[in-house]
């Protein structure tokens, strides 16, 4: 974990309110693996209050650049938004265990729904050099939202992409569409997922029979984005009927989704 | 040469800079940024008798200045604490305090019993009689006068370290707590934890908190500390820790002036993590500046 302050190299419109920020800083882009997230210090003063946590959506190493994806919410993405090349900002980062790829495995499945797919461009790029197949589900509710994953992604990816709207791709939900490519015979060995919980849920939902690895990305409010205060729980099973709140910060934010409480 | 120690009563630190209970942890989780061995103690997460599971989600909630949290003392309880915890951070040389609360004066008398002969890394105890976030105890005993002395004597009469109790701003009069505290036995008080205050989700109607109610810390409560800091100062004679959302050496220097031996840093360690260790620093070349040989000059001159 650093306290460093990245150089912001490019800010790139990706879609509406959807933003990307190609940072530079040599340690974070060597030291981040995919699911790690930066704690992002937005403003000087005392507004923002909080840091801002997000997932890396990719980095290479080599150069030393790293790369994030947001989309507006309120007022601290929209600093960030306007954040122009040399500008220094304050990250503290990577922080969190990120996600564990199996040791053996030919097919890889990823959902992404909305501004979720970050992490998961970041993951696909590494699981590509070792997998037969990747195959990643995008889904976002109106095609104006959608953000060019394919600039994100080696050569090899495939991309399925849902709209809500019909805009683009399978008309309606991501979910829908990678159920109906199980129902074809997909069969993935491991499911990566980060979304919006509803969606997260459903993808769960439908492989509770089958004996997959799950490893999906949870978000919650955060402070110290350390471990410290416990300000972002998720309550985790325990044995049959107990749970526990565990840390998304520090025990996450990659969880199994079976252990989860939703 | 600049001495930045501090005494307060039998308790004395290497400076007046402490990490508030609650938001540096155990003090680990920041071990990788700074020596901890710099800062003049850390106050850790608030321990119970028995393991606290917390409150649902969302805990936290960003405000104006300021955050509102309602934890709910999470933490793994004092036999988990004491076997598994303490031995580590024995070893690691840091000046620390655990904060204690009970639902009970029998939990609080067993807590500071067991930890005051835990080892040698605790330096005191704080009694917690001011969470907002839970259902019983904690600020009960902090909101009655005749309670809070009553209980202070009982610890102070199994409590071999220094004995601090921390006050709640959520009372009418802070000065007759604090003569209760000092009359039951307290060497010092800590003032003031969090304010009660609640935000509202307007899109669902309903309180923004799994618990409803949070407490408000940051910056926005600072004026708030810094008088009842000050009307503390005039009515006891023990010395006093002052908090309430200190980020810069100017708001520390506020709370000294009011009547604070010492300040403790809260919430704006989430942001700035460094910030105990910025203000060590710069205590250090105002001290120089102001041709003060240590911080005694400035302890409560505002009072004139
Ligand atoms: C581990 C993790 C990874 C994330 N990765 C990304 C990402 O790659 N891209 C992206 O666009 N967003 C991501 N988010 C969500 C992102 O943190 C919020 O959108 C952002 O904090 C909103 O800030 P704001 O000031 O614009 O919004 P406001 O709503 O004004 O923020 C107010 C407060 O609420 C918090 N908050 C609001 N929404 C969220 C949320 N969904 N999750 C956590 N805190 C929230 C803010 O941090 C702040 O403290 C991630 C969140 C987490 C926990
Ligand atoms: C997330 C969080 C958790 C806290 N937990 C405790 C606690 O367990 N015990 C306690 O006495 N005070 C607790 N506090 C109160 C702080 O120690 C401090 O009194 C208060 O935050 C005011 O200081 P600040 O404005 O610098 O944060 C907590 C505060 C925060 C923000
Ligand atoms: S944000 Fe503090 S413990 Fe996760």
């Amino acid at each position: 974990m650093l306290l460093c302050k990245a150089k912001v190299l490019r800010v790139e419109k990706l879609a509406i309110d959807c933003f990307s920020l190609l940072l530079e800083e040599k340690n974070l882009a060597t030291g981040s693996l995919p699911g790690h997230f930066l704690h992002i210090r937005v403003g000087e003063g005392p507004a923002p209050f909080l840091r801002r946590p997000f997932s890396i959506a990719g980095t290479s190493p080599g150069e030393g650049f790293l790369q994030i994806i947001f989309r507006l919410r309120g007022a601290g993405t929209r600093i960030l938004s306007r954040a122009c090349p040399g500008d220094m900002l304050d990250c503290l980062g990577p922080l969190g265990n990120g996600f564990r790829p199996r040791e053996n495995c030919k097919i890889s499945v990823l959902l992404g729904g909305g501004v979720g797919v970050a992490p998961l461009l970041f993951l696909a790029r590494r699981l590509k050099e070792v997998r037969e197949r990747v195959v990643l589900y995008y889904g976002v509710s109106r095609g104006l939202e959608k953000i060019p994953v394919q600039n994100f992604l080696p050569p090899g990816v495939e991309i399925n992409l849902a709209t809500e709207d019909g805009s683009g791709g399978f008309a309606g939900l991501v979910t829908d569409l990678h159920r109906s490519h199980l129902q074809r015979g997909l069969r993935p060995e491991e499911v990566f997922a980060c979304g919006p919980r509803p969606m997260m849920q459903r993808v769960a939902g439908m492989y509770r029979d089958k004996k997959v690895d799950m490893q999906f990305s949870f978000e919650e409010r955060m402070a110290c984005g350390v471990g410290a205060c416990h300000g972002c729980p998720i309550e985790i099973k325990v044995g049959d009927s107990d749970t526990v709140f565990k840390r998304v910060c520090r025990d996450g934010p990659v969880f199994n989704p079976y252990e989860v409480v939703w | 040469m600049i001495d930045l120690g501090t005494r307060l009563g039998p308790l004395k630190l290497k400076t007046p800079f402490m990490a508030a209970s609650g938001t540096f942890g155990f003090g680990e989780e920041f071990a990788s940024l700074m020596d901890l061995r710099d800062l003049g103690a850390i106050v850790i997460n608030g321990l119970t008798l028995m393991p606290r599971k917390g409150n649902p989600p969302p805990r936290i909630v960003e405000t104006p200045a300021g955050m509102l949290n309602a934890i709910g003392l999470q933490n793994p309880g004092l036999d988990v604490f004491l076997s598994r915890e303490l031995p580590r951070l024995q070893k690691s040389q840091v000046k620390l305090i655990a904060n204690i609360a009970g639902d009970t004066e029998e939990e609080y008398v067993i807590l500071a019993r067991e930890l005051c002969t835990a080892g040698d890394v605790l330096i005191a105890i704080e009694l917690n009689v001011s969470c907002p976030n839970v259902q019983r105890g904690g600020i009960f005993f902090g909101t009655t006068p005749s309670t809070l002395s009553s209980l202070v004597e009982k610890v102070r009469r199994v409590c071999t370290l220094p004995l601090i109790v921390k006050l709640t701003p959520n009372v009418t009069d802070i000065t007759e707590i604090a003569r209760a505290a000092e009359d039951g036995g307290a060497d010092i008080l800590s003032l003031v934890n969090t304010f009660q205050g609640m935000v509202i989700d307007t899109v669902s109607r309903r309180p923004f908190l799994g618990n409803k109610i949070g407490g408000l810390s940051g910056p926005a409560m600072r004026p708030l500390a810094v008088r009842l800091v000050y009307e503390t100062y005039a009515s006891v004679e023990i010395p006093l820790i002052g908090m309430g959302g200190i980020e810069a050496l100017d708001d520390a220097l506020q709370f000294f002036m009011a009547g604070a031996a010492a300040v403790a840093i809260g919430s704006a360690s989430f942001s700035d993590p460094l910030t105990i260790l910025r203000l060590t620093g710069e205590l250090k070349n105002y001290l120089q500046r102001m041709n003060l040989p240590s911080l005694e000059g400035i302890i409560g001159v505002a009072h004139g």
